[in-house]
Order: structure tokens, then sequence, then C-alpha cells
């Protein structure tokens, strides 16, 4: 069962939502679909004093084609939107990045605006208060120093979201509603860098779309996992070709995803553009597979994945 | 602790239910309900051992908050027959052997029937992937495969 | 019975089904009883301190909380499979052995407040040094885990045929290799529970378990109440495969807080309870000698194997040995010397798993493989030239009887089209063959049998009461599928009262691979003497002799003179008039060795029979990123006769799942005693999506002792698959895979320890 108490909010409108977080100021989380959120309640992880539920606000699970952006509410579901023409044929990487995720029935539950503000994730924070209280709380859960490599005094969790690495080489964008003026921003500048605290977010703020630009792109994204279903990245790496520009995105292997334009796409840029990731990762036994093995696979499945749609561009 | 108001459709009967914000669907449907069909397998929505069909969608009430759901439709295991008539993914299930413990059925055999409302002729690919979603510790999920082709109305594949 | 089977080898719809799929089938945590308290248990955070001191006062005082217990309120006794490994007081008294160890329970009127409770119990420890693995806890000046075992050594099985060293001097090839396996975890999908309820001196239980007579046994010596007032209670089980063979510390905390309390009392464990407080899997580190004439045969065998055993017995000796004995029983060895080594370490206790020791024996097989390829040998010609036949002997002197290993090599190969896909495989494609063998039951003393009485009722329906006990695999089913066939009865006349300590005869339970062969036996003859019974009675009112009636649809019918006819009803009442109702009991002890022991004296007649297995199993491999997939699988099966050949086929494709897949995917990871993945989401469970393209063959070798002449139901590849993946991955990567499991980071340590890399 669940432990801690709270409220539960289900405001009709953005307005209302933010308007409540203001009221439980510090102590309020938004819900979406949940596949993230209540696991993380369940676990003890995080102890709110309200639950905002954000899903009776009509407005935010639209699709809409606005001529030089499609537009993505952020509570549409990720099983909705990779059957969604408009995303199948301008934006191969985020269909397959959408496939990829999770399970059917998780899919079917969560949002894509939930994927893209998932929490970062390792074996010795992702567990019961029981089993946490054990170890002796970590960093990320504001404690003195690192579980998974011991004296470390940074944190090593890893972002999982399939999709996120799929839209930044898309150059995607986010909007975000909060007490102050809405903003928009390039979605990499969401990522703060830091595993312990992984988001840019200003207290209230809620994701409301995800724009990409209307632009028709070739892409693909491939991930590492041990089964074929339900299980998040251990590593992953979306690539896309839009206007004769190419973008490589690494998932999974740090607190937010690595991006690299690839201006000339030609064979052997790609080796290039892994270098570059290859210098800012630093991935630690925090995970299922050694990470030296992780790390090993990122050429490999970049130099696989950049070949192949190189190949069928032509 | 404030408790929320919720009317629900579980299997066709409108259910009035004073629930703590903190309760899940899973704990409702068990314990308020006593509908103990849907099981609990991990609690943290990975094994789909607690699938109910929620508005037709299979989802594991082990990570819904039973609060988020005024005005939803629940289906449970208990509710898929009608009557003494099974539905026919029941009868399918146990012809085929697809059912050892029994346990992941419940979740197993909804997830099953909400491919099949929304996509009557699935492909045998298309099944493996909707029933990926479940853990079987028994079957090696051969027979459920079988079970789900058998009620489709052609049989896509034989072994 | 002389006639074709009507039910018997039919694809017979599982008498359980029904309930399992409308969801009315209860398991242990749908239990309710009125009044009813809510427990949760006060574990360990230490793998291994003394306790000085446990204040429960505080949490007394809490509304709610109707009785707490620790070690006081039990009766000191220990428990353990056998006399001389008693070590195990299932609710700590004065130290704790491994973090999740139970050392105090709470009842409460709800969860909420049991857990508040916990909070509130004190509990003052002392923190003693802990050692993790067996290598650590065997050297000197290790701490000692328990002061019975020195050098944490708690079993040592040591077996010895022949003359070993003379056999490998003179052998044509000697290799030696050394394998290590992580263990696994059962995941049965069902977390553990525990149902008590006690009143007027009676305790009943309801829990997942795999023989109640055993655990009623059990509680009774530990709660120190007679036998008759511990009454365990059938319930359905989510998934067992070893899991819920012996008495839990569950068990223990949940019925003494019913004494206590004198309320029924439920314990839930979660997912990360069960997996870290109940029954694990040993990891194991084996060494493997093997001696070869030219042609193959064997000469001679060393083994030196050590088991990760966690915090306490368990069934030591039996898991000691096992992973042992399923080979020998397939192949045949003039020389051996097994020297097997459970170790206690600070974890969670550790016990058998759909037999045990699948990655010893995946270890074995590959070895047998890089032999055959020195020799220029086909793996299959070498297990041909090796495998047991009926007739022989184990090396530890137990007889084969039916089956052989010729057959399920044959047919596996058939199917698979061994030599024909072999001869063509591409790069980065590899198929392998596994083999094993499996005992039908074996030494459990006066439990090694299994009785039943079967009562028909005054409309001729009959109930079949038999301590057979079912875990999912369709034990229940069976009983009544042979109950069926020999009284001439359909199977919705007929009843099953099971798995119930107080109404049951006793059973080995789903253990040992015994349900079919010596419990549906016993149904059998009980139901053969019913028949008797019936026969001998409607030949004296038909007046015709009895050699030719025969029962079928509920009728008594003359075999050679249709006209003769009477319904079974009558009959039955008949016997009621003449005060002799027809009510009859059978009982089956098989033929074994009862002074074989597992470590004074390993020789003798093991089992009762043998099932024997190959399974072949298709890889590719990406060399790149050392990824595996199974797109083919095929696994031949002699279960001697099926009484239900879908049950077979279950228990087949199931064990491809859990020991074919599982080579991929499966290995439980720990940081300093606690498990990393005690989760259903890290610890990898197969998909339908993972899973390869499946072929079963039944082979039917038809036993002579077992009913309708089957063996035990699809075990033998539940421990060969994990061999065929293993030999069918080495084939495609040609280098040799000594860690398992098979995880894509360890065959590129493969690949490049062959290269010389590193």
């Amino acid at each position: 069962m669940i432990t801690s108490k709270f409220e539960f909010k289900s405001p009709k409108d953005v307005k209302e939502a933010v308007h409540l977080y203001g009221e439980f100021q510090g102590e309020a989380v938004y819900l979406s679909g949940g596949t993230d959120l209540v696991p993380r309640i369940k676990l003890g992880l995080v102890k709110p004093k309200t639950v905002i539920d954000l899903k009776r606000v009509a407005s935010l699970t639209r699709v809409e084609d606005q001529g030089d952006w499609i537009k993505i509410g952020s509570l549409a579901r990720i099983f909705d939107l990779k059957r969604n023409d408009l995303i199948r044929d301008y934006f191969p990487v985020f269909e397959a990045s959408l496939e990829a995720t999770s399970c059917e029935s998780l899919q079917m539950r969560g949002t894509i605006g939930g994927n893209l503000l998932q929490n970062s994730r390792c074996l010795f924070y992702n567990q019961s208060e029981l089993w946490r209280g054990t170890k002796g709380f970590c960093l990320k859960m504001g404690g003195e120093a690192c579980n998974a490599v011991p004296g470390a005094k940074r944190c090593f969790a890893n972002y999982c979201s399939d999709n996120a690495p799929a839209l930044c080489t898309l150059s995607a964008e986010i909007e975000l509603s909060g007490p102050d003026e809405d903003r928009r921003l390039n979605l990499e500048g969401i990522y703060t860098n830091e595993a312990a605290k992984p988001f840019n977010l200003r207290p209230g703020e809620i994701l409301t779309a995800i724009f990409i630009p209307k632009k028709q792109s070739t892409g693909g994204y491939e991930k590492l996992r041990v089964r074929d279903a339900i299980d998040y990245p251990l590593m992953s790496v979306a690539f896309s070709l839009v206007d004769g520009t190419g973008k490589l995105a690494v998932g999974a292997v740090g607190p937010k995803p690595y991006v690299v334009e690839i201006k000339t796409p030609l064979r052997g840029a790609i080796g290039e553009a892994v270098e570059a990731v290859l210098k800012q990762v630093r991935l630690v036994g925090n995970t299922v597979l050694e990470p030296e093995y992780r790390k090993r696979m990122i050429p490999v499945l970049a130099e696989r994945l950049f070949n192949k749609i190189m190949e069928g561009a032509k | 602790m404030e408790r929320y108001k919720v009317k629900l459709q579980v299997n066709g009967e409108t259910e009035e239910l004073d629930v703590k914000p903190s309760e899940t669907l899973l704990e409702t449907l068990r314990d308020q309900l006593e509908l103990t069909g849907a099981k609990e397998g991990c609690g943290l929505g990975a094994c789909g051992s607690c699938t109910v069909l929620l508005d037709g969608i299979p989802t594991r009430s082990c990570i819904v908050l039973t609060a988020e759901l005024d005005g939803s439709e629940v289906s449970t295991i208990e509710g898929l027959a009608d009557g003494s008539q099974l539905d026919p993914l029941q009868e399918s299930f146990m012809e085929k052997g697809a059912v050892q413990c029994g346990f992941c059925s419940p979740g197993m055999i909804l997830t099953a029937k909400g491919l099949l409302d929304r996509n009557p002729e699935p492909s045998k690919k298309e099944i493996i992937r909707s029933v990926s979603s479940n853990l079987c510790r028994c079957t090696g999920y051969k027979k459920i495969i079988e079970a789900v082709e058998t009620v489709t109305s052609t049989e896509t594949t034989k072994a | 019975m002389d006639r074709e089977h009507t039910i018997v080898g039919t694809r017979m719809t599982r008498t359980d089904s029904l309930a399992k799929v409308t969801g009315t089938a209860s398991f242990t945590a749908d239990v309710k009883l009125p009044r009813m308290l809510c427990a949760k248990v006060l574990r360990s955070p230490h793998p291994h301190a003394k306790i000085h001191h446990i204040d429960t006062s505080r949490a007394l005082q809490l509304p709610g909380v109707k009785a707490i217990v620790t070690a006081a309120d039990a009766h000191g006794v220990k428990w353990g499979v056998f006399k001389y490994t008693q070590d195990h007081p299932m609710i700590a008294i004065d130290r704790v052995r491994y973090i999740g160890e139970d050392v105090a329970g709470v009842a409460a009127v709800d969860e909420e407040t049991a857990l508040e409770a916990l909070d509130l119990i004190q509990v003052e420890y002392e923190p003693l040094p802990a050692v993790f693995n067996p290598q650590d806890a065997m050297k000197e000046g290790a701490p000692l885990i328990h002061e019975e075992y020195a050098n944490n050594i708690n079993v040592h099985v040591h077996i010895e045929v022949g003359e070993v060293d003379k056999a490998f001097e003179q052998a044509h090839l000697v290799r030696e290799d050394t394998f290590q396996a992580a263990g696994e975890a059962y995941s049965t999908l069902e977390p553990y529970a525990v149902v008590a309820s006690y009143a007027n001196g009676y305790l009943d239980l309801w829990m997942p378990n795999a023989g109640p007579h055993v655990r009623a046994k059990a509680l009774s010596n530990l709660l120190k109440m007679p036998l008759n007032k511990v009454r365990v209670r059938r319930i359905n089980v989510g998934g067992h495969f070893g899991a819920r063979s012996e008495v839990s510390p569950g068990d223990l905390v949940t019925s003494l807080l019913a004494i206590k309390a004198k309320r029924p009392v439920k314990l839930v464990l979660t997912r990360e309870e069960n997996a870290a407080c109940t029954r694990q899997i040993h990891d194991i580190k084996a060494t493997i000698k093997t001696g070869v004439k030219k042609d193959g045969a064997i000469m001679a065998k060393e083994f030196r194997v050590v088991y990760d055993g966690g915090a306490y017995s368990s069934t030591g000796p039996i898991a000691t040995s096992i992973p042992y004995y399923v080979y020998e029983e397939a192949y045949r060895f003039p020389n051996v010397r097994y020297n097997g080594y459970r170790v206690i370490t600070n974890k969670g206790i550790r016990g058998m798993y759909g037999a045990h020791g699948r990655a010893f024996l995946g270890g074995n097989e590959m070895q047998l493989d890089m032999i055959a390829r020195e020799l220029g040998m086909d793996p299959m010609e070498i297990r041909l030239k090796n495998g047991l036949k009926v007739g022989e002997e184990t090396a530890t002197k137990s007889v084969i009887i039916s089956g052989g290993l010729e057959e399920p090599i044959r047919r596996a190969a058939e199917q698979a089209r061994w030599s024909e896909k072999r001869a063509k495989l591409k790069d980065g494609e590899g198929i392998g063959m596994g083999c094993v063998a499996i005992m039908c039951g074996f030494p459990m003393g006066f439990r090694s049998g299994s009785a039943c009485y079967v009562k028909i009722n005054d409309d001729g329906q009959a109930t079949i009461v038999t301590g057979i006990c079912d875990t999912g695999m369709g034990n229940e089913s069976m009983a009544v599928q042979i109950a069926s066939e020999v009284l001439g009865i359909p199977v919705e006349d007929i009843n099953l009262v099971n798995a119930d300590t107080e109404t049951t005869n006793l059973d080995p339970g789903a253990y040992s691979q015994a349900a079919s062969f010596v419990g549906g036996n016993a149904v059998k003859r009980a139901c053969e003497e019913a028949r008797r019974q019936i026969l001998s009675f409607a030949a004296a009112k038909l007046n015709h002799p009895a050699e030719d009636l025969d029962l079928k649809d509920r009728t008594i019918i003359s075999k050679t003179d249709p006209s003769k006819t009477m319904p079974m009803r009558w009959i039955v009442r008949e016997a009621f008039f003449q005060g002799k109702p027809i009510a009859a009991t059978g009982a089956y002890m098989p033929k074994i060795d009862f002074d074989r022991e597992w470590v004074k004296k390993p020789y003798g007649q093991m089992a009762g029979t043998y099932s024997f297995g190959c399974s072949v199993a298709e890889v590719t491999v990406d060399k790149e990123t050392g990824q595996i997939r199974i797109p083919h699988f095929v696994a031949a099966h002699d279960c001697g006769n099926p009484i239900n050949p879908m049950a077979v086929e279950g228990q087949i494709e199931g064990s491809i799942h859990q020991a074919g897949v599982a080579v991929l995917t499966e290995e439980t990871r720990w940081t300093e005693g606690q498990l990393l993945n005690p989760d259903l989401l890290e610890y990898k469970v197969p998909l339908a999506c993972d899973m390869p393209e499946i072929e079963t063959v039944i082979v039917r070798s038809n036993d002579p002792e077992g009913p309708f002449g089957a063996k035990e139901g699809g075990l033998t590849t539940r421990m060969n698959a994990y061999s065929a993946v293993v030999c069918a991955a080495h084939n495609a990567l040609g280098v040799s895979l000594n860690e398992f499991p098979l995880t894509p980071d360890r065959v590129m340590k493969a690949l490049d320890a062959a290269k010389g890399r590193k």
C-alpha cells in the first residue's frame, strides 16, 4: 500500500492546475499516466501532500498541424501517438522510439509528457524505503554520498526516456506553463545535467506541449535492452536526417540525452560524433549489464543506425 | 484523511465509492469490492497480474489511483462471462491449455480481450506484442498465443 | 484393464481451469476470514548481527495492534530437513544471518497500523562481520555464521566410484574446466502469503505450498503442537518450481500471531520480500574434469562444486547432490569423484529449482562438446555413446527400468533436423544439444509413498481423496483423469479432495517429480480396488463372471455380451444395503533403497524410475553486441506415457522459458548481501516476444511401474534447455563460455578473452 497521505485534485484547465500547485507549494506533484510517478510514490521516493491529476485537462491531449510545427499535447498517450499519421509520415525516429517504449499496455497508459519528465534511474535508488534505509540514503535522496559508486560525490542515475533522444534529433521544442509567463524552449534546455535533479523546471510548471518542426525527416531509433519489451533502455541511439543535416542523440547513459549535430553526414562522420559523446559520458555499475559493455555499444549501435539511415536515404 | 468520492461502473454495475486518495484501483477492487480476480504480483506495474480493462484499455490497476476514475468503466475477469456463457477467450484459454497455475490468467485474458476488442483480426506478431505486456512464469506463452489465435476468425499459424 | 484408454492420453481440458479463467480460484492472499488481522514482519537490516534486545512495548500500545511475536513466543525449536541440518529457528533468536531475516511479527486491524507498529519496535543489534560469497566464507578467519559449520561448510557430499585417478591416467583425452553461474530467482508470480486461524486448539493454515503434509509436520515440531491439530488446507498455488517446498519463516510468524491474537491472521509478502526473504537459488562454481577414451566413451569424471547456500541449511544435502545426480542418471560414468560443498553465507536461504543445477549441467555439456570436437565427433554421437540404456545402472547404483537416453536424442535430433542444420550453419549461427535424466521421486523416508482413498457416493459419483498437491502443473486434473479412466465414469462425476492434511493421506507432494509416478499410482490402485469391488458385486447380481465385465459411462457392461448391462449406481446402492459400501484405499511406495542417504551412504536405488530428455536449441549470435537470439527450440521428453499430452507440452514449453531463454536474461544481482533486483522489472523474466518457436516431442517408453506407463511430466527440459542453449552459443561463438548467464556483456568478455584482448 501507499503509506504517504495526500490529497487528490482534478483541475479542468492548466490555470487551475498551476493555481492548485501554488497552494501546496513544494509538496504537490502533477499526475499524468502515473506509470513513473505512482511506482515512485509506492517506493517512497516521493511523498507528495497533493496529487494534481492533469488528465481532465482536455486541451493537453491534442495533436495539431500548425503548418511550420506539429504541436503535440503533453498528455497524448504513447500508443495513440505511435499510430498518428503525421508522426509516422514525418518523424520515423519518433515512431520508432514510441514503439520501443515499454510494452503495449503501458504505452496505452503512459503519456509523452510523462515519458519525457520521468525521473532518472539507478538500481541503488529505485528501491523501497526499507531497502534504501539499509544502505543509507544516497545523493539523489538528499544524502551524503553515492551508493552505486562508493565515495562518489555526484549522482550517476540514468535518464531513460526513449522518446527524449528521438525528439532531440528532431530539434523539438517544449512549452511550459507555470505561475509566471509561459516559456518555450528547446527540449535540450530542460536538462540540468545533474542526475540527482534532472530537470530545469520552475516550481509549478507544467509541460503542456511538444513542438516538432514540420519537416520531412528520415531516421531511426535503436535500443539496447535485455528483453524485447517492458525494459527501459540500457543505452539507446537516435538519429535523424533533416534537410541534409544529421543529429545523433545517445540516451540512458547519463542524466540527459547527449546530442551531436552531424553537419555533413558522410560515411565516417558518425565516428567523430560518437567520439564527442564518449568524451562526455561516464557509465557506472548502476544498471543490469556492465557499464564498460554499455559504453562499448555506443559506437556499435550508433554506426549501425547511421549507416542504415544513410543507406535508406540514397 | 480526506476521502474522495468516485462513481465507477464495475462489470456493468454502478459503484459509489468512498476512497482514500492513496488507494489504488487494485486495492479498491480486491478489498472494497471483494473482486479478487485481479492479483497483486509486484505492486509496481512490472508484471501485469493486476490488469483490468479501464474504459476498454488493458491497464495495470496497481498503479492507478481510484480517485482518478470518476465516471470510468472497469471490467474485471469476474465480469467477462455473460452469466454462465463464457467469453470465447475464456473457453479457448481452457481448451488450449493456456492456464497452468492461473495467477497471471485474469490479467492475461483481459489483455487479450482488450486487443481483440480493438483489433479482431490481429496477426500473430500483434498478439505477441500485446501479451508481452504480461508476465507468465508457467506456460512459456505458446499456448496463450494459440488460445488468442483460436478466437480470431482466421487461425494465422500452427505450431 | 486391457482395452484402449478413453480418457487417459487425451488432451483433456484441465479440471482446475474454469475457476482460474473466471477469477474464482482462490489463492492465499484472496482468503478472507471473519475478524481477520493483517500481519507484517520486522526484518533484519543487517546481514550478520547479534540481537541483544527487542522492545515491543511502544508498538503494543498503538491502537489496532492485536499481537506481536518474537522468538520468545516460539519454542526454540530449530528446523532442518534432516536431523543433522536443524539450524533454522524461523524467527531469529539471538542472531540474524541475512538481510531480511524475520525478527518480529505484528498483527493489526489493518495494513497501515501493522506497518506503523513495525517502526515502533526497537531492536538492539550488534553488527558482526559478514561474508557474501563461498570463497571468502571458507577462508581461515572468515566470520563463522553457525557454530556447528566449520569454515562455514554446511554440507559436504563425497561420492567415490571406481578408481578415478587411475582412469584419468589411462584416458586418451582429459579436460578440466571451471564454470560459474549466478543464482536465479523463482519469480513465482504469486508472492508468498500465509493465512493462519487458530481456534479450540486447532490451527488451520493456507499458504502456497508444495506438499501440505511436510509443511504441517514441520510446523507441528516448531509449534510443539500435535500433528493432527495443525491442518494445512488446500489452496491454489501461483507457481512453485521448488520455491514452496519447505516450511517458511512466514508460516511460523503467522501461526504464532494467530495463536496469540486469537483471531485469524493474514500475512502477504511484497514482491521484494518474496525475492529477498523466501527461498532463493544457489550460485554455483564448478570445476569439472573429464577423461575419455579415443572413441568418446567417458572413463572418469571428477567434480568439485561449491554452492552458495545462504544463511541456513534448507534442503542442504539434497541441494548439494541433485545437480550431480541428474547428470549421472543420463550418462555412463565408470569412475567418478564428486565433492559438493554447500557453503553458508550471509544471504537469503537457497534451495532447489526445477530439479537443480542447470548451470552445472550446462558447463558439463559444453565441455562434452569441446571434447567431442577434439575427437572429431558430432556432439550427438558422443551423447549416444555415453547415454544410459534400460537395464543399466547409474554410477551410484540406481537401475534404469525404462527409457534410456537414446530415443529422446534421436527424436529431438530428427525433429530439429540436427545433421542437416549443422552442415549449413552460417557465421553467427549455432545449434546445441542438452541431455539429462530426472529421478521420479527420491528417498524421503516413509514420506516417499502416496496413498489415496476413493469413495463411491450413492448416485454412482466418486470422491477421490489424495495428498497429491497441484502447484499449477495439472496434478489435480491428472488424478481425476486417472480415476475417470479406471472407474468408467465421466470427469464431471468425480470430486477431488486433495492436499489437505486433515483429510488426505500422506503424499510426497509436488516435490522430487513424484506426482504422476507415485501419487498417480496410488490413485490408480485405489480406483482399481473400488472397481474390483463394484465388479464383484455386479458379477453376483448379473450372474456373470467378473473378468468379463467392464465399467464404461457409468455402466457395468459385459465385454462379450453388450446386452448385459447395469447402471453402476444400482450396484453402489446394493453395496450399501449389504453393509459393504464401495470404498477403497490404494497406495504406492516406489521401489527405492531406503538405506541410501545423501551424505552417509549415497549409493543404492535412488528413485523408482527415471525420465529422459534431450533439447536442441538453435541460436544466432551478434558478435559485435554479444546478443544471442534463439529462433527455434526442440525438446523431446520421455514421460513414459502422457496422461494428458497437453499438460506435458505445457510443462515442456514453460521449461524452455525458464531454463532456455533464462540463460540469456536471468540473474540475481547483489550488493553486500542485498539484492539489487528484488523486483520483476530488473530481474528479467522472459516475455512472449523473447520466446523461440517451439516444437515439443513426447517420447513414450511405457514405464513398467508408472500408472498407465507414466513418469514425470517435463522436468528434463527444465534442466536441459539450459545446456542446449549454452552448447548452441558455444557452437556459434567457438569460444569457451565459463560464466553464466550468457548476458551480452559476458559474451563479449568471453569473445575478448579468446582473442587475447585485455
